[in-house]
């Protein structure tokens, strides 16, 4: 008599109303040896079930808030750095516009020269910390909860920006240029935070 | 969430969703143990199976704004788990055949008298071979599901279960007697 093999016995278990093949069905009905393999087979797949869950040593979880709040960084200084361009060349049009319409007063050309200048120290401190490239750095959890505290105080200025650049108003320039020397401020205590690795800074 | 439930499920997917820190690690806290058994029982080495643990917790907090709730979550997170741990069997370049198996391991390790236990035995079977078994017959895959997470073919997916089964059965001392 020839019995089943490992693959007929396997078809068997694959799920279904009639699983394997007609002649290995009617083969398992007579055959105690193979009825026997069979059971043995069922016990292995019960006993590989039953097999004790194996834990990690060690908690990844640290790792992976790191690496979300690393790529969560990276995604805010990408939209920061959009923000800060697409600010500058609207404060480029607003002293274009001043120089063209004449001088109307040193207040609005001194306010727009100043909210220059903020934007580019801004630039620049945002190009000091691409140069560090904090992404590529191991941060220790204080160090990232401080500069990520940093970052969402910018994140609320750049809205406040935002609103300022699509609402008109007399004072808008005085608020710009509060705003991004707030801004400079912050982006100057997110670089000593990654430099000193946040233990001079303050907050 | 089925065999995994999480306390407030929907409470913490919303979190999750929502890019709440608190709601990505109670799903890491919920998962974590399953997550990482699946990883090591088809990797090889626990440094593998951590490193694919971490990088399926990232991938599920990345992507668990796809994930469509009528469906099972544990199933979601598993099948991230089971396809990363895979990559990364693809990527240690695994032997991917048994005759290749034979040849690197030697006939030597096939000692039809030697009787082990089934942890060591399933440790023993090629990479591929004990991938196969564990996601069809412990978690339930089909065939054609892991066909289509391995790249391969179900006759493939088939035969190299066959292939595993015959080997735990010689290696548990189950052989039959004709």
């Amino acid at each position: 008599m020839t019995h089943l093999t490992v693959e007929q016995l396997l078809a068997l278990r694959e799920p279904g109303v009639e699983p394997g093949d007609r002649a290995a069905r009617e083969h398992l009905d007579v055959c105690d040896i193979c009825r026997d393999e069979f059971d043995r087979l069922h016990q292995r797949v019960a006993r590989l079930r039953a097999l004790p869950t194996l834990q990690p040593a060690r908690d990844r979880w640290p790792a992976v808030q790191a690496r979300l709040v690393a790529e969560r960084r990276a995604l805010k200084l990408q939209r920061v750095r959009r923000i800060a361009f697409a600010s500058l060349a609207a404060a480029a049009s607003v002293a274009l516009a001043v120089s063209v319409g004449g001088v109307r007063g040193t207040g609005p050309a001194a306010a727009t020269t100043e909210i220059s200048r903020a934007m580019e120290r801004s630039r620049a401190l945002e190009e000091a910390i691409d140069f560090y490239n904090p992404e590529a750095r191991v941060l220790d959890g204080r160090t990232a909860r401080v500069a990520q505290e940093i970052e969402d105080r910018i994140a609320v200025l750049d809205h406040e920006l935002e609103l300022l650049d699509v609402t008109p108003d007399a004072s808008r320039e005085a608020r710009q240029l509060q705003l991004w020397r707030e801004r400079v401020g912050l982006l100057d205590a997110l670089v000593g935070v990654h430099v000193t690795r946040a233990s001079n800074v303050g907050l | 969430m089925d065999s995994f439930p999480v306390a407030n499920a929907r409470s913490v997917v919303a979190q999750a969703k929502a890019g709440d820190p608190a709601g990505f690690e109670a799903l890491y806290r919920a998962f974590e143990s399953p997550v990482y058994n699946l990883c090591r029982r088809i990797c090889r080495t626990t440094e593998d199976a951590e490193d694919v643990l971490q990088e399926t917790f990232l991938e599920v907090c990345r992507s668990i704004g796809q994930y469509r709730e009528d469906g099972s979550l544990w199933g979601w997170i598993r099948t991230i788990a089971a396809s990363k741990a895979l990559m990364r069997l693809r990527r240690n370049k695994y032997r991917d055949t048994d005759e290749l198996y034979d040849e690197v391991v030697g006939k030597a390790r096939e000692d039809h008298h030697l009787r082990m236990d089934l942890e060591a035995a399933l440790e023993r079977l090629p990479e591929v071979s004990r991938a196969v078994v564990w996601l069809h017959d412990v978690e339930g895959y089909t065939h054609e599901e892991i066909a289509g997470m391995m790249g391969k073919t179900t006759s493939f997916s088939k035969s190299q279960l066959a292939r595993a089964h015959g080997r735990l059965r010689r290696w548990l001392g189950e052989e039959r007697v004709a």
